[in-house]
Order: structure tokens, then sequence, then C-alpha cells
């Protein structure tokens, strides 16, 4: 049945080709027109910025795999970072300082995950009250918006500004947070485990499945790489403005992996789309940003690309007129 | 008589997929037509092209003689075509006036006038439903009388019922069948799919049966028998191995693994005591609403929240009670779930991958590295253990037939190697030859020393599988037979009030 629906031996236009295609000519477009693009310098700053997203977007593809969403993912980031930095100033040494912070994140994650696996409150909105909670004590802790990490810490500046084979650490470590989790997803039992609780959390159930522990554990993971998303840009900006929670970084995570192409729906998807989706999008931020767009017409422009990517994903591959409609035929 | 809808050389396809063929049907003013065929025989989308829902891809559709193609199911209910899906849609927050009403509120409604209104219409067709009353309270019954006033109400001249008896009660059946044969002698035309034969012969004036999206029998309802409308379904004489008969022995007792003490919950289960064997298959009949499925999901641990208001469950003499169907699972308790597209199977995964799922639920290590090739590996060694057909490696479950998708749930259950093993409603949407292969499944995990238990609505299927046989009544267990003894009457008469 599969194969007559579906040709084998042709390009399967998809999503991600489309994402692709689109990066493709965004770059070729930018290197023609604006001639700073190419430039070294500015590769290297578009890869950085990619790196933050990338990460960030590779937790919340993780989440969403899983039929959830984490909207914590920037409050955690910037006050998890915030709190080890504070810490560091009352006199523990940085690293363990960063040590505890993790934790500290890893509670945060457990606490929300155990809101919505065991609780039950959908994750939007558990996910969404826990951002401005974690936000809100973080600023009554914190006396300033940026605080400073310590300037002789050597692994921090390295992941800031160090290279490995002429690439940026930054660079590095979401790559190797993007390996991994590949490897995660796709190898361990665990993995399949998050599919199959994306694609029918009842089932899963029934499956007898450790439905509970698989969501908390997904809610721990996306904190924690939300904390080393935070440790890259303290790294690159040797400081963390709590402010940006304030900013649509969480919007433009989002971003990533619906364009990307792993679903809301959950069950589908995987790392690859969170790169792809990645690329695409820190193409078209470094673009913009270069042709001095202001801040609220990238933000337009942003949701007008996510809204024709929809689109064209729903025109390519319309939803089975059989289907969409239940019972037999 | 004048043909008011007819069908000449019509063929719908899917992506290439007929769902029928060169169909020539008609129905004529003023008639009961009778649809059946096993699942996949292509009922459902005929109709549905009658109803607008989908347009025919060659072939005429005629209107009173004049050809048609409908633009959506609004067309199709100007027309006068009412369809009625298995599943009702009407409102369940409105009452009932508000929604035979639905959709031609004035500005400013009075509701008093719309109740007084809405009650000389029922009262007219001799329906007994209160207008005031809340949808979402009303039994299947009424619901259905509510789509047939609303039917009525839009001056439908065709109602298509798409399986209208699969939720009712025989009473409840009966004064359906009245119903439309009063409709019908107003000049209405009634076209209704149906899996139960009997209905389709004492109901309708003429049947027609459909078999891989051809019709291969049609006429007048007087020239069918059970069984030539069994054989036309089939295309082979199944009547016999179907519901085979109940004179074999039953299995003999094995060590009892199950016993139930006044199990209470969820006011749908009161008081209920009943007791399951290995090697042994036990089967559970009651009505719709008797409360077995509440009762198998209790003890399987699958019954969400905690709805559990006291009584003993013991397994193998131990105390146990389950919040979640893991540890259930893990003590060798599975149940088969009766409705598998809800939570039965991961629909955009492979047969292999999903009977994999179930593999890695027993294991305990999350980190450990799970073999690719394993999908395949089950996948074969299930799909000819369980013959599953016309599959490739790569098929994703919803596009499997319901009968393959049927055995692959049960694939995912026997994997747990249970030692417990129930079954709700195990050939549920599935086609006659996979019902076969599945009674057959469930006598082999008996002889193989399993306790199983089988509920189902369908008395023949009961009395076809079961050694001993359950009689449920409003939550409790109020009758228990070896099959030996039991007779289709003096089941059904313990299970009806």
């Amino acid at each position: 049945m599969a194969a007559q629906r579906q040709p084998q031996g042709r390009i399967r236009i998809n999503q991600e080709t489309v994402v692709i295609a689109i990066s493709v000519v965004l770059f070729l477009v930018f290197s023609i027109f604006l001639n700073k693009f190419l430039s070294q310098g500015n590769i290297i700053a578009l890869l950085k910025n990619v790196a933050i997203l990338g990460t960030l977007a590779v937790g919340m593809g993780f989440v969403v795999v899983g039929r959830g969403i984490d909207l914590t993912m920037v409050a955690v980031m910037v006050v998890g970072v915030a709190f080890s930095i504070w810490l560091s100033t009352q006199g523990v040494s940085f690293t363990f300082a960063i040590v505890v912070g993790g934790l500290l994140v890893a509670l945060l994650g457990l606490f929300t995950g155990i809101l919505v696996a065991i609780a039950e409150i959908p994750p939007i909105f558990a996910t969404l009250a826990i951002a401005s909670a974690v936000y809100g004590a973080g600023r009554i802790l914190f006396s300033s918006d940026v605080l400073y990490a310590p300037s002789n810490i050597q692994w921090l500046t390295f992941i800031g500004s160090g290279t490995i084979f002429g690439i940026p650490m930054s660079v590095m470590v979401f790559a190797a947070v993007a390996f991994v989790m590949s490897l995660f997803l796709k190898k361990t039992r665990f993995g399949r485990l998050v599919y199959a609780s994306g694609d029918n959390p009842a089932a899963a159930r029934n499956s007898g499945l450790p439905t509970r522990p698989v969501i908390i554990t997904q809610y721990v993971v996306s904190a924690l790489i939300a904390f080393i998303a935070g440790i890259i840009m303290t790294g690159l900006v040797t400081g963390i403005n709590t402010r940006l929670y304030n900013s649509t970084l969480i919007y433009d995570v989002l971003l990533v992996v619906v364009l990307g192409g792993i679903g809301l729906s959950g069950g589908q998807g995987g790392v690859r789309n969170v790169i792809v989706g990645t690329i695409l999008v820190g193409i078209l931020i470094n673009g913009m940003t270069i042709l001095n767009f202001s801040y609220t017409s990238q933000n337009l422009i942003k949701s007008v690309i996510l809204l024709g990517a929809l689109a064209i994903d729903a025109v390519i591959n319309p939803r089975d007129e059989q289907t969409s409609q239940s019972g037999d035929i | 008589m004048t043909d008011i809808i007819a069908f000449q050389t019509a063929t719908k396809t899917f992506g290439g997929l007929a769902a029928f063929k060169n169909v020539n049907f008609s129905l004529r003013k003023g008639e009961i037509h009778a649809l059946l065929g096993e699942n996949g025989a292509g009922k459902s989308t005929l109709t549905k092209v009658m109803a607008g829902v989908y347009k025919l891809t060659e072939g005429k559709l005629l209107l009173d003689g004049r050809e048609v193609s409908f633009s959506s199911p609004k067309d199709a209910l100007d027309k006068g075509i009412v369809m009625v899906f298995q599943e009702t849609n009407l409102v369940p927050a409105m009452t009932v006036a508000q929604n035979i009403y639905l959709g031609e509120e004035k500005m400013f409604n009075r509701l008093r006038g719309l109740y007084i209104q809405a009650r000389q219409f029922l009262v007219g067709m001799g329906f007994q439903v209160d207008p005031t009353a809340q949808v979402s309270t009303l039994g299947a019954a009424h619901k259905q009388m509510v789509e047939i006033a609303r039917a009525v109400h839009h001056k439908a001249r065709v109602i298509v019922f798409d399986e209208p008896t699969a939720t009712l009660t025989p009473e409840e059946k009966r004064h359906f069948f009245n119903l439309i044969k009063r409709l019908v002698e107003s000049g209405v035309s009634i076209v209704f799919i149906t899996h139960a034969l009997e209905e389709a012969l004492e109901a309708a004036d003429r049947i027609t049966v459909m078999r891989d999206g051809e019709v291969v029998a049609s006429g007048e309802a007087k020239d069918f028998t059970r069984s030539s409308i069994v054989q036309a379904m089939v295309g082979r004489s199944l009547t016999e191995t179907l519901h085979g008969s109940a004179s074999r022995t039953p299995r003999p007792y094995g060590e009892k693994v199950l016993s139930v003490e006044n199990l209470s919950c969820a006011g749908l289960v009161r008081n209920s005591s009943f007791s399951v064997f290995a090697g042994q298959v036990t089967g559970m009949f009651g009505l719709v609403g008797a409360g077995r499925t509440e009762m198998a999901k209790v003890i399987s641990g699958v019954m969400k929240r905690n709805l559990f208001h006291g009584g003993e469950i013991r397994l193998n003499g131990r105390s146990v009670r389950y919040r979640v169907p893991r540890p259930a699972m893990l003590d060798g308790i599975v149940y088969v779930t009766e409705d598998r597209k809800f939570d039965g199977f991961f629909e955009t995964m492979t047969v292999g991958e999903n009977l994999q799922i179930s593999e890695l639920s027993n294991g305990s290590n999350p980190l450990s590295v799970v073999s690719m090739s394993r999908a395949r590996v089950l996948a074969k060694e299930w799909g000819e253990r369980l013959k599953l057909k016309a599959i490739s490696d790569r098929a994703r479950m919803i596009e499997l037939s319901g009968g393959n998708q049927q055995k692959v749930v049960i694939a995912k259950a026997l994997i747990q190697q249970p030692k417990l093993i129930i079954f709700d409603e195990p050939t549920r949407g599935v086609d006659v030859g996979a019902i076969v292969e599945i009674h057959q499944l469930i006598g082999e995990l008996a002889d193989q020393g399993m306790a199983v238990v089988v509920i189902s609505s369908y008395l023949p299927e009961i009395m076809a599988v079961s050694d001993r046989i359950l009689v449920a009544k409003r939550g409790r267990i109020v009758e228990e037979f070896m099959v030996s003894d039991a007779t289709e009457e003096r089941v059904m008469f313990a299970a009806v009030h």
C-alpha cells in the first residue's frame, strides 16, 4: 500500500528539502548582494550565533519529539548561568559554581517534568508559568541585569574564543551536543521510547512504557542543554544578560524546530531537522542584521517565513484525503 | 418506483488505490437499503460520495436522474442528502432543541419558543426525547434520535447511516428500526451500512453486498439468506468456521490465575466478583455499558486516575492493584485495547518498530543500544506467526487494514509474554478472514496454558471462542456458564434486564 502511494526512487519533496533549498538560495543571494556577508569575520560571527540558537533548539527538539514543549529554556539558561556567576562572587570557585548551577538547573527541569508528567498540566502552560517564576526569582536575587564572569577562567575563555582546526569552540560544543543527542535519540532504548510517547502517549502507556520517567527525563535534559547554551554565551560575551528572557529568543528556537520539520504533534523528526532549521534561521538573521533591518521588522519577517514554510509544506504534502477522515474505506 | 440516487460505473481512487470501481448502485424512493461487506470493501467511501464528502474519480452520480457532483457535504445537505456518522456530529454542550435548529438561529433567540417548537416536532415524529436535555447527557440511542430529527427537520430525502446500531442495545435497535420504517412511510429513502446480517435481512427492502470495491450481489432482501450474504461477502463459504458449533468440549480448568472480589470503580462497576483460570478462554459477555471494559482496565492498570472504590484483585493469590499498566505488564497481565487507533499502536511507525517498542518496554537500561535490524526481524517473525498480509517492511501502521492493525496490537501484547491476556472486542473493525485467524490464535494461546479473557458484545463470537462464559450486567458479573451448557438464548437472557 505504501509503495503505491509514495513511488520509490523519486526524491520525496518534504519540508526538510525545501528548507535546505531556501537556505542555499538565501546564502547565495546574500553572498552576491552583500559584500560583507562572505567575509571570514562574518561567517565566524554567524556560526557563533548559530551555536547558541542551535544548542537550545536541540534541547527543544528533544522535548517536541516527545509531544511536549519547553518554554522555560531561555529563563533557565539566563538564571542558571547568572546564579553560577553570582555564586562565584560569594567566594566559591567559578568551576564549582557552574557545577552547582547545573544541579539547580537539573532540579528546575525535574520540577517542570513532574508538573507535566504527574500533575498532567499541559506543557505549554506549565513551562510558561515556570519560565516567569524562574526569571522573577532570578531578578530578585541578582542586583543587576548583566552579570560578568570572572575573566581568569581558562576553559571559559577557550569556549568563547578558542578554535579547533579553525572552527570556533562554541560551534564545536554545539556539534558535540547535537551529535550526542542524535545518537541518544536514534540508537538508544530511551530514544525509541521518546518517539513512541510522542507518536501516541496513550498507546505508549498501554504498551508498558515508563511514560512518566521518560517525560521527566526530557525536561531535565532540555534544562541542562539550555545551561550548556548559557555557558557558550557566557564564554562568547564574557557575561550573561538576564534581560535576554524578554527577547524573542525562545520563539527563534521554536522557529528553528518547526521550520526544520519536527512536527509539533510529536513522534517525528530528529537532530538533522534541528541542524537544517538552525542553518536557515542563522543565515536569515545574520543577513538581516547586515542589511540593518530593525529588530521589529526582523521579527515580522521571521514570522511570515514560519507561516510560509508551514503553508508550502501543506501544499506539497497534502494531508491524505482518506487518512484525514476517520473510519474505514 | 423511481431511483432517487444512482451510481453508474462509478470509481473512486485514492492515490492509485481504488476504494471501489465500476460500481452500479441505485436507491429507490421510499426504500430501506442495506449495504453490507467486509471492512475495506468500499461501503463507507460509497456513502461518503453520496453525502458529498468525496467526489467520484470516474463514472456518474445521478440524483433524480440528473448527473450531479456535490461540491461539499453542505451542498449534498441542501439537496436533501444527510449522512449520520458512527460518531455523532452533535454539539454535546447544547440542548436537544438547540442541536436540531443549529445553524438557523435568529438574531434574538427565544429559548422557550424553541423548546415548544422542538417538543411539537419531536412528538410529531414519535420521539421521546426531552428537548431541553443537554446532548452530552443522552445515551447513544437518544443521540441518534436527535440526529434523525435534525435530518428530518432539514427536509432530508435520503438519510445515510454508517453502522447505526453498533452502539445500541437490543431494545434500542428495535426502536431505531421502527423509527426508520416510519420515516420511509413518509417518503424518505434510507441507506444503512451494517455488519449485523440479521438486521439487514429483517429491516431492509433491498440488500447490496460489496467485496473488494465491487458490488458482488444486489437484490430484494427476501431473496437473500444469512449464508448467501456471508458467501457473497467473503467469496467463500465461511459460515461454519466463523461461528463454529458451540457443542465442543470446554478446556479443563487450570490454575486459578485471577480472582476478583467485590470490585467497585467509577460508578460503572459495582461489587463485581469473578475468577479466571489458566489454559482456558473466559468469555465476558454483556451489553454496552455493563462495565466489562472498566473491570478489565482496572485489573490491568489501564484505567486512569483514582477511580478505584474498593474490592480485592488477586493475581495467583497475591493481592495486587495497579495504577499504571507497566507494573501489571511486568507481572504478566496484558490488556489488548478495544480502540486500537486511540491507544493501541504508533501510527507513524512501521510494524517492526511498533513491535520493537513493546520489546524495549521490558528493558531496564535506558542507554542500551537499540539494534536497527531487530525491528525487521520482529516484523518477519510475527508477520509469519500471525499471517500479516501484504505489507512492505516500510509500511506505516496507519496504512494497514483493520485486521492487520489488530494483529500487530495483539503481537505487541504477546511480546510481553503475558500469563493473563485480556482481549477487549478483539475483532471490532476487522475483516472476516482475519476474524477467523484471531479466533484461532485465541484458542492456541489457551492451549499453551495462558489465561485468556475475551470481552465481546457480539454473542456469536463469545460462543465461538469461550470455554467459560461470564455475563456482565450493570457493572456486575451475574451469571456463569460452561460453553457446553450455554445457548445464545440463555446467555442473552442473562445479559438483558
